[in-house]
């Protein structure tokens, strides 16, 4: 008993240690003095926090970023939700099909679909930078909006809508008044995923940005080309905490974590 | 089930329009670059060239042996994680699950980096180990197999970790008192009644960690170099520096084949766990 | 279907106040592209007075050299941007894939005032040199003595060495002096890629990033490592004795260019915007910043800063850089023998 009642303490703090560890060094870091990544730190300063802010190329790439994060996730979600739905309650024609083509960007290296899209997108159809790489964005959210909605619908037993449905309520009805707000979680964490996929892709973004239009992860390899300074493990750290406060704020308002 | 064919077409086209049109399409068309004959007509010699050259075998070994690897140790990882978090007070469990995500959303350039600190000759493992005197020089780990294993090991076991708690919370909660009560022993449930009952997740993680790992570049090229190739660094060369665009097509179909190859992998262990256990 | 995701993502884009400013339809637009380096200090020092000038609005695409030329080549048709600033080699794969014009040099007032080298680096009038850089060792003084670029692979040493992978600018040069040391300079670089892959096991690491070397300096992971003059200025920070050597076989190194796309909307204000950045006053600037070493003669530096950029005639002069053509004809070699030697 002894043993197992060790098992979970023990187990958990390897894991968070192993999984934590380089985001503490990175934290030190962002309060370092010193010019490079130390631990322990050396010194206490908030310059390179305050560089960050300085830096003008991040401020435009992070609004870029976000847009493209929020922007790309919602309109995956309005194309994978009903998808999603069909895939889960319907007998649909080719439904192997459908799940293959909407999962395939996940198994496809990025820099290769950067570059097709780039050669038979963007240049044949001459797409704009901006409208490219949200589209971009869009496909690259898709598998994970499908994967997480799917999951949540199958989780939720579909005798509750058919009633609905027996009861009179249109079906269209029934999915927005029975269906939407038990998956309201699982939507949710498909948000949450698809942001964070988003907002931290740099292969694809690499090759379609363009003129006057980065992402911040690119303008943040970019800056490193050549000098790395704490400023970067700043940056890094500003944007995990705010990472922490929304998904904390989402886990205290809609209670994720429940369903990812 | 509902049955009308009409309404589930017009709610899956468009996304599978869109996925197919903005994604597949072009893809494809890349690809197919590398099954094409310089004389017209379709070939796969550059596949039996990529093959043939023992360098090339080097590589994709190593890329088919690290994958390997951090996918197992992920899932071992990932039970006794996934175990002992479903295993927490509700409050408690969704703090730590978010300590786990909190991961994923940290830059991966910015955590090689931290790698860099914790991994090298003056770093803190070494200091830990001479300390501990097991051993007396400080070990180089720092840009060799076992870094990259490391780094990418960090990067993807989140994502096996999440997928296995929604597993193993699916799980009926009686599945393993049931089990113990009939007398068979932590590794019997484990292995006859887990296991089975979790599949899904571990498909699902065990493909998403296998497929990080082959297309991670960042992670392999700082706490690797060339030292330690990949074929997703290969790739990268022929792209950026050889603008030899047939040459990395034939590397991405390569790497696609293998995660596909995996993905039907593991549905095969899975499946083969659970017809065992039927006949009881 | 794309409308409606466009029309949502337009309206995002207001809410969430991330739009960008669209250039006024009358304004005139010069699009450049250009390495990332120092790009608040550029902004400061050439962009905005510039725009003043010019009455124009500059956008900027920045990034390496061989990713913003295969983004050239694949918008060739219909080019996006109007002048780059690559390497010298890239700046001749360009001329040889038909991207770029000749440059009109009688346009550019002060190209009378270029050192010689700077003039026509690649002899075809296809570009003009803006900036060069020394590619020599920056290494431990207190650990090490070098006196020769073989000196790196000393038993003694290569195991506190990181060389530069084949596939950055620095890796070809800094092998190219390895194989003067050890007497055999062949274009197909065999000889010195072998010497590096014999030692393989033992050198720290290759590297990709110069950004890693002032990491591992300061954890002393590595005590020396052939680096560009341009990334110099951080490691003086770290508090270490660190040295640049001046190898018996001398000094290698690179310069950059500036190039004209063909077929860009806006060449007569390219031409302008170069001048400009050639001018005396720029270089000026952006030496004392010390993040371009000029190219204008008539530039005059302190020593302090002269110590630490590539600066003079004489020094230009004696850089050993290897020909273009003779870097885009062996590239792939290269590649090919270093994954040979170096990546099994």
């Amino acid at each position: 008993m002894t043993a197992r009642s060790l098992f979970i303490p023990v187990t958990l703090f390897l894991v968070i240690a192993f999984l934590i560890g380089p985001f503490l060094i990175i934290v030190a870091a962002s309060f370092s003095a010193g010019e490079t990544l130390a631990f322990p730190p050396q010194g206490f300063s908030l310059r390179w926090i305050a560089k960050v802010f300085t830096v003008e190329s991040f401020r435009a790439s992070f609004g870029m970023s976000l847009f493209l994060a929020i922007g790309g996730t919602a309109a995956a979600l309005v194309l994978g939700i009903p998808a999603s739905y069909a895939l889960s309650r319907y007998k649909l024609p080719g439904a192997e099909i459908v799940r293959t083509v909407v999962s395939a960007p996940i198994i496809v290296p990025g820099i290769i679909v950067g570059l097709a899209l780039l050669r038979y997108i963007v240049v044949p159809f001459q797409v704009g930078i901006t409208p490219a790489l949200f589209l971009a964005h869009t496909a690259l959210v898709l598998p994970y909006a499908v994967r997480v909605v799917s999951a949540s619908l199958d989780n939720l037993r579909s005798d509750i809508e058919e009633a609905a449905v027996l009861l009179g309520s249109s079906r269209l009805g029934a999915f927005f008044r029975v269906v939407m707000p038990n998956i309201r979680g699982g939507i949710m964490s498909a948000f949450i995923l698809g942001f964070v996929t988003s907002f931290n892709q740099v292969p694809v973004s690499l090759f379609l940005s363009g003129p006057g239009v980065r992402t911040l992860p690119v303008d943040m390899i970019a800056y490193m080309e050549i000098v790395f300074d704490p400023s970067v493990a700043a940056l890094s750290s500003l944007l995990a905490f705010l990472s922490i406060g929304i998904v904390f704020l989402a886990e205290r308002f809609l209670g994720f974590s429940r369903y990812v | 089930m509902f049955q009308n064919r009409t309404e589930a077409l017009a709610l899956a086209l468009p996304a599978a329009i869109f996925a197919a049109a903005v994604f597949l399409v072009p893809v494809v068309i890349l690809l197919s670059d590398g099954f094409r004959a310089p004389a017209g007509g379709w070939t796969i010699s550059a596949y039996t060239d990529f093959f043939s050259n023992p360098l090339n075998q080097a590589v994709f070994l190593r890329t088919l042996r690290l994958g390997a690897l951090v996918t197992i140790a992920s899932a071992v990882i990932g039970y006794a994680a996934a175990f002992a978090i479903v295993s927490l007070e509700p409050g408690a469990k969704g703090k730590v699950t978010g300590l786990v995500v909190l991961p994923l959303m940290i830059s991966p350039v910015a955590r090689t980096y931290a790698w860099i600190v914790i991994l090298g000759r003056t770093g803190i493992v070494n200091q830990a180990f001479q300390a501990l005197g097991i051993t007396e020089a400080p070990l180089r780990i720092l840009f060799s197999e076992t870094a990259i294993f490391i780094g990418l090991l960090q990067l993807f076991l989140p994502l096996m970790i999440i997928s296995l708690i929604s597993a193993l919370e699916n799980m009926p909660k009686d599945a393993i008192p049931a089990a113990r009560v009939l007398g068979a022993n932590w590794f019997q449930v484990f292995w006859k009644v887990v296991l089975p009952l979790t599949k899904e997740g571990l498909v699902i993680g065990g493909t998403l960690v296998f497929t990080g790992s082959l297309t991670a570049y960042i992670t392999p090229a700082i706490l690797g170099g060339s030292k330690v190739l990949m074929l997703e660094t290969l790739l990268y060369q022929q792209v950026s520096v050889s603008n030899n665009f047939v040459a990395a097509s034939v590397i991405a179909f390569i790497l696609i084949v293998m995660s596909f190859a995996a993905n039907i992998l593991l549905k095969r262990v899975a499946t083969a766990r659970n017809k065992q256990r039927s006949p009881q | 279907m794309n409308k409606v995701i466009l029309a949502s993502g337009a309206a995002l884009m207001l809410t969430i106040g991330a739009a960008q400013t669209p250039a006024l339809a009358q304004q005139k637009t010069l699009t450049i592209s250009v390495y990332a380096l120092a790009q608040d200090e550029y902004k400061q020092i050439v962009y905005e007075p510039f725009e003043k000038i010019c009455g124009c609005k500059l956008v900027v695409e920045t990034g390496n050299s061989v990713e913003r030329i295969a983004k050239m080549e694949a918008n060739k048709a219909n080019p996006v941007v109007d002048m780059a600033v690559v390497s010298m080699a890239d700046a001749l794969a360009a001329s040889r894939a038909g991207l770029i014009d000749k440059i009109d040099t009688s346009k550019l007032s002060n190209f009378g005032k270029l050192y010689d080298v700077a003039k026509d680096p690649n002899k075809d009038g296809m570009s003009v040199g803006y900036t060069f850089y020394a590619t020599s060792i920056a290494y431990r003084s207190d650990k090490m003595k070098i006196e020769s670029w073989a000196d790196l692979l000393k038993p003694e040493y290569a195991s506190h060495v990181a060389w530069p992978n084949v596939t950055t600018n620095q890796g070809p040069p800094a092998l190219y002096m390895l194989g003067q040391a050890l007497g055999k300079d062949t274009p197909d670089l065999k000889a010195p890629i072998e010497a590096v892959g014999a030692k393989k096991g033992e050198l720290v690491t290759f590297y990709e990033k110069s950004s890693q070397l002032v990491q591992l300096m300061q954890q002393e992971e590595i005590w020396a490592a052939p680096i560009g003059r341009f990334t110099w200025a951080p490691f003086t920070k770290l508090g270490f004795p660190i040295a640049w050597a001046m190898p018996k076989e001398g000094q290698t190194g690179g310069m950059n260019v500036m190039i004209l796309t063909k077929g860009a909307k806006n060449q007569e204000l390219a031409l302008q915007f170069m001048d400009y950045w050639l001018s005396t006053e720029v270089q000026t600037k952006l030496a004392e910043k010390l993040i371009d070493s000029p190219a204008n003669k008539d530039v005059k530096l302190s020593d302090a800063i002269a110590n630490n950029l590539t600066y003079g005639e004489e020094t230009a002069k004696s850089l050993k850089l290897i020909p273009s053509a003779v870097a885009l004809d062996n590239r792939a070699g290269w590649l090919k023998t270093w994954n040979e030697k170096v990546g099994q």
